[in-house]
């Protein structure tokens, strides 16, 4: 059978994949905090053809052919460069300006609370039962101070100041409170689940896999909560680079017509088989 | 029985061989470290053809000998003999992936039999323990900490260990020196092949050798850190180079046609009697 017209296909189904991975990093261009992913190509199974066993021609490669069936996507890769700070001067908007620190938040599972990670850094105040404020993320999910607890706080607050070492200060008239903003680097982002465009998790087969959280992940705690970068008022844009994206669109997109022409070619000999009587 | 028709036969199916292996060209003219396949189609061992006949001696009766006198030799048919990766370097297309690492050839010796130059590769650690190589250089660090190239495997020093890295903010050397941070973590293992048309291609842009001896250090080249060498398939090319197996393979249609069609008038006409 013509192998021509499997090949291409194999290969066209996986283009379309890196298309649908393309559009996503361009449907999150403005999307704060988001990080681009991208994917390469790989080959895939060479099969070994013998094709004349008493071939005794000179040759330099092993005997019979290898042949190629397409390619297929690589594993996932997430870009982490810092994408640009933008200046919104609202009080609750914090960006981290070092690559790879994230904030936490607490979110409830299936085995509790557990902490995600997010870089996206536009927090609100959520009322909660005995008139104390909780600095929560748009989705609600509460932000986590150092310790892992929700950042909560009493009375109307004037002003929120950052300070040196990620320690978030709320000035309320009862007197100044500080915390401990809980910052996190994911250490190897491709090994952690995507919750949302911008938050993570922990993968729930850790344990299966022989890996500790410590393997994943540096809690900025002590002197290393020096290295934290934050800043008020602002918000890390997202670091999808648009004509990176519509450069790699386009040739997809080519590369997806070549296959779909080497699907041509393969049915027209086939229709040429079919026509030898 | 027409001797052709097996021929033109074969031929078919050495064009259709040389489609599929284009195609598969053009299926990877995206994948990064990718080597053009190019084929080389080889006549089946000839035959010699005889033809029986008398030979005349002029005597008084006029002798006659029985004899074989030579008509030539004839191709039986057509076959794809080889495909050879042909080892030239991809251009280079930044991806800002500090594990991407783009092997650039040096200048090359030539091997002044077959008029190849030499390869250098990336060392990969292989299912079977034997070394593994590449031009891929799509590296990744996997949750344990060790680099690795997409399909797991995982990517050695210039002494055969595997390298351990704490994250994959490294910094690596026009040489192959892996730094993180300031610390000299190992020096990527490059191996060269003088030959490289005597290694065997395998999946995920593979390369192992005949006899698993391992290929030794050497080469000129240097490393490109956040670049990948992209394919080396030119597009263009592989199209026309298609569509002339395409018409190879429509013309010995044609011929299979034609003999089929000498078939016809043997059974049909010779020899009927109205």
């Amino acid at each position: 059978m013509n192998r021509t017209m499997n090949i291409a296909s194999n290969t066209m189904n996986q283009l379309q994949q890196r298309l649908d991975l393309i559009g996503n990093n361009l449907s999150n261009v403005g999307t704060h905090g988001y990080k681009s992913a991208d994917a390469t190509f790989q080959e895939l199974l060479f099969q070994q053809i013998n094709n004349d066993k008493a071939d005794t021609a000179d040759r330099s490669s092993d005997l019979g052919i290898r042949m190629g069936t397409g390619a297929q996507l690589g594993s996932l890769q997430m870009n982490w460069k810092v994408g640009s700070v933008q200046i919104t001067d609202r009080n609750l908007d914090f960006a981290l300006t070092e690559p790879k620190q994230h904030f936490n938040l607490i979110q409830q599972g299936d085995n509790g609370e557990e902490i995600i990670y997010s870089r996206k850094g536009n927090f609100y105040l959520s009322p909660t039962a005995n008139g104390d404020n909780a600095l929560v993320n748009e989705e609600g999910l509460a932000v986590a101070d150092s310790a892992g607890r929700a950042i909560v706080f009493s009375g109307q607050a004037s002003e929120y100041k950052v300070q040196p070492n990620g320690i978030l200060q709320v000035v309320t008239p009862q007197g100044t409170q500080e915390f401990n903003l809980g910052v996190t680097v994911v250490e190897k982002p491709d090994s952690m689940v995507k919750l949302s465009a911008t938050s993570f998790g922990l993968p729930q087969d850790m344990a299966a896999l022989g890996l500790t959280a410590d393997d994943l992940l540096t809690e900025m705690n002590g002197a290393a909560r020096s290295e934290i970068g934050l800043q008020n008022k602002a918000l890390e844009t997202s670091n999808v680079e648009y004509e990176k994206e519509m450069a790699d669109l386009i040739s997809t997109q080519r590369a997806y017509q070549f296959n779909a022409r080497s699907v041509t070619m393969a049915d027209q000999m086939m229709g040429l088989i079919n026509g030898i009587r | 029985m027409f001797r052709g028709f097996y021929t033109v036969g074969s031929g078919m199916i050495a064009q259709q061989r040389r489609t599929e292996m284009l195609s598969n060209n053009i299926a990877n003219a995206e994948t990064p470290g990718y080597k053009a396949e190019q084929s080389t189609i080889r006549a089946f061992p000839e035959m010699f053809m005889s033809r029986l006949d008398a030979m005349k001696v002029p005597t008084e009766n006029g002798l006659n000998f029985k004899g074989l006198s030579k008509v030539g030799g004839l191709s039986t048919g057509v076959y794809m003999q080889e495909t050879l990766p042909l080892f030239a370097q991809g251009q280079l297309r930044e991806t800002e992936q500090k594990t991407d690492i783009a092997l650039i050839d040096g200048p090359m010796d030539v091997n002044e039999e077959t008029g190849v130059a030499g390869t250098v590769f990336f060392t990969l650690e292989g299912d079977n323990g034997n070394e593994s190589y590449t031009r891929n250089g799509n590296f990744a660090v996997n949750a344990e900490g060790f680099l690795t190239n997409p399909s797991g495997l995982y990517v050695l020093d210039d002494a055969g260990n595997r390298i351990e890295l704490a994250s994959d903010d490294i910094r690596v050397t026009e040489t192959g020196i892996v730094y993180d941070g300031e610390n000299e973590i190992a020096t990527l293992g490059i191996a060269y092949s003088d030959q490289p048309d005597t290694l065997s291609k395998m999946d995920n842009g593979l390369y192992t050798t005949i006899d698993g001896n391992d290929l030794p250090a050497g080469g000129t080249y240097s490393m490109q850190q956040g670049f990948l060498e992209g394919s080396n398939v030119d597009a263009a090319r592989s199209m026309t180079d298609m569509l002339t197996a395409y018409r190879a393979f429509e013309a010995n249609q044609k011929i299979l046609q034609a003999y089929d069609r000498s078939m016809e008038k043997t059974v049909n006409e010779v020899g009927r009697v109205n």
